[in-house]
């Protein structure tokens, strides 16, 4: 079975040959630490991951650069970001200074021939082989980073709904047509980024979730669904309140089941396992980065017997493989995935955690 | 006589524009500003600070009531001012160098400012040098400092050990917070406080103005 077939029995809640693995994100400093000289393709190959993620933010938007010496660049929403020594763009100003601004408002064309280059490339080299998933921004996401940024967005749901909604549909609308063109040059599958919660909760309550953030998501899942893909919902934080409502608009996974917002697999095995696919839960936080690699092969053992029973599981980390993380923890993750995660998981594991039984321990 | 309640349901509510407008039609009645903020603004941030912790109420609804209460601030502000201090203190804020997200620290902001303290924003990715400069250079009573990632948090101490390096330490009180530090490590690394969340970082904020 290739990565493909995995992925895709995963997602179906069948059980492949073994458990599916693949990051959206494989920091160069740890893919560098692990084999020098490989380009970010090759260093799939050589590690057998089972999928390939492209990021929108870093395939497909066009970034303007404004100021140099700050790392301030202008994002094709018109807003300008930054680059930290970290990580991608952070908002720093947003395009909408006012309501009037979004009257005037040109979107950008998603049809642009050049946003589809590295996915043609990646097609090319892994078409039914590894699973291809794009990475696409979450509405709410845009619209709270690049139009009204998160203080005044916040606050509009309550004061200016209307606004909100109305960029929205607009970006909803910009990004069905982005999901239309992957798919006709060989994207598998997608994944939507952006986060709905926080450490300690959602951001807005189940009730403003129901009207600003699942229309669009539901939208989204519909129109992926007509063409024959599947899609996963990504978001960090303590999600419980929400999940539901992610579950009833028809994703077909969850990633990453957040252990630093105490979230546990076992759990939503239990509760939404007979439901949807599970993906996670590594912690990419104290574990990856500070861990030793027997507890990271300890972690991954655990979330392979809480979440792997009839499929439905896709053992990741819980974000990124950044670049803090230890190399020799990842490849400790990796390899403990291919020799536990092999079925039938009764073969390595006891108590396994039945989907939808409602019990976990 | 003016009944301050309404004052404090409106804005637990979140209505910015009647609660600017009781606070002013308080003050036309005769209430001092001081009695206007201590008893019915406050207590009216304290129950909307409550109702977040509780689950109650998300961050749309604790961004209102903060934009609502700074909005009714201002329209006490001539008045507080005859009486003496306006604020409660200055607050320098900042996310360490390299962190992404800055949510929680917008969101911090807003509510301090809310509470009456003179905030200056740092931004995002500010380095340790930064950080010792506008200490250095200003007379802010607290520095807060958020990191997210775990990459990241080793900046939180590395700046307080800066700040002793150069001298700074006693001159300012240090907070700090953000999604993987935790109450141990912000007492490992010497900070003065730590914020859990928005509401949590007020309430610690206070403390330290107290004991100070």
């Amino acid at each position: 079975m290739n990565g493909l077939e995995r992925m895709h029995k995963a997602l179906k809640r069948e059980e492949p040959d073994r458990v599916p693995h693949f990051e959206f994100l494989v920091d160069k400093k740890v893919r560098e630490a692990i084999k020098p000289g490989l380009s970010l393709e090759d260093f799939h190959t050589y590690m057998d991951i089972d999928g390939i993620g492209l990021p929108d933010k870093n395939t497909a938007w066009r970034y303007e650069l404004v100021n140099e010496a700050e790392n301030l660049y202008r994002d094709q929403w018109g807003a300008i970001v930054k680059f930290s020594t970290e990580a991608g763009g952070i908002p720093q100003e947003p395009v909408l200074k006012s309501e009037q601004d979004f009257n005037n408002y040109v979107m950008p064309d998603p049809d642009e021939d050049w946003r589809y280059d590295k996915l043609r490339e990646t097609v090319k080299r892994f078409k039914g082989e590894k699973a291809i998933f794009c990475g696409v921004t979450d509405v709410f996401d845009i619209v709270k980073e690049s139009f009204l940024g998160d203080v005044i967005m916040f606050m509009d749901m309550i004061r200016n709904p209307g606004l909100v909604k109305r960029i929205s549909e607009s970006v909803l609308n910009y990004q069905l047509k982005y999901i239309k063109n992957c798919i006709e040059v060989g994207a598998d599958f997608f994944f939507i980024n952006g986060d709905y919660a926080v450490t300690n909760g959602p951001m807005v309550s189940p009730k403003m979730a129901a009207e600003f953030l699942m229309p669009y998501l539901k939208s989204i899942v519909e129109y992926v669904h007509k063409e024959r893909t599947l899609l996963i919902k990504h978001s960090d934080g303590l999600l419980w309140s929400l999940f539901d409502q992610i579950v009833a608009t028809g994703v077909d996974g969850i990633h990453p089941i957040d252990p630093e917002a105490g979230m546990d697999m076992g759990e939503a095995k239990a509760k939404y396992g007979d439901k949807i696919c599970l993906l996670g839960n590594i912690d990419c936080g104290p574990l990856l980065t500070w861990g030793t690699p027997e507890e990271v092969r300890q972690a991954t053992k655990e979330c392979l017997r809480k979440g792997g029973k009839g499929g439905g599981l896709i053992c990741m980390s819980s974000n990124s493989i950044h670049s803090g993380v230890k190399p020799k923890n990842y490849i400790a993750m990796v390899e403990t995935i291919h020799k536990y995660g092999k079925y039938p998981l009764e073969d390595h594991f006891d108590n396994l955690v039945v989907p939808g039984s409602g019990k976990w321990f | 006589m003016f009944d301050l309640k309404i004052l404090k349901d409106s804005l637990i509510r979140g209505d910015i524009e009647k609660t600017e407008e009781l606070a002013g039609e308080a003050l036309g009645a005769g209430v001092p500003a001081k009695e206007i903020l201590d008893k019915g603004l406050i207590p009216g941030l304290d129950e909307v600070g409550r109702r977040f912790q509780e689950g109650e109420y998300f961050f749309p609804e604790l961004l209102v009531s903060g934009e609502a209460m700074k909005t009714a601030m201002a329209r006490l502000k001539p008045e507080l001012s005859k009486a003496g201090s306006t604020t409660v203190g200055k607050y320098v804020i900042g996310t360490v160098k390299g962190d992404i997200h800055d949510i929680g620290k917008n969101i911090v902001t807003m509510m301090l400012e809310g509470n009456g303290w003179e905030v200056t924003d740092l931004g995002i990715d500010v380095s340790t040098e930064a950080f010792c400069k506008a200490v250095r250079d200003s007379d802010f009573q607290i520095l807060g400092m958020s990191a997210l990632l775990s990459t990241t948090i080793p900046r939180l101490a590395e700046t307080i050990e800066a700040l002793k390096a150069e001298g700074l330490r006693d001159k300012v009180k240090v907070m700090v917070g953000g999604v993987s530090v935790t109450r141990t490590y912000a007492e490992q690394i010497g900070a003065d406080a730590y914020g859990r969340d928005a509401v949590d970082a007020v309430t610690e904020a206070k403390r330290l103005m107290v004991k100070s």
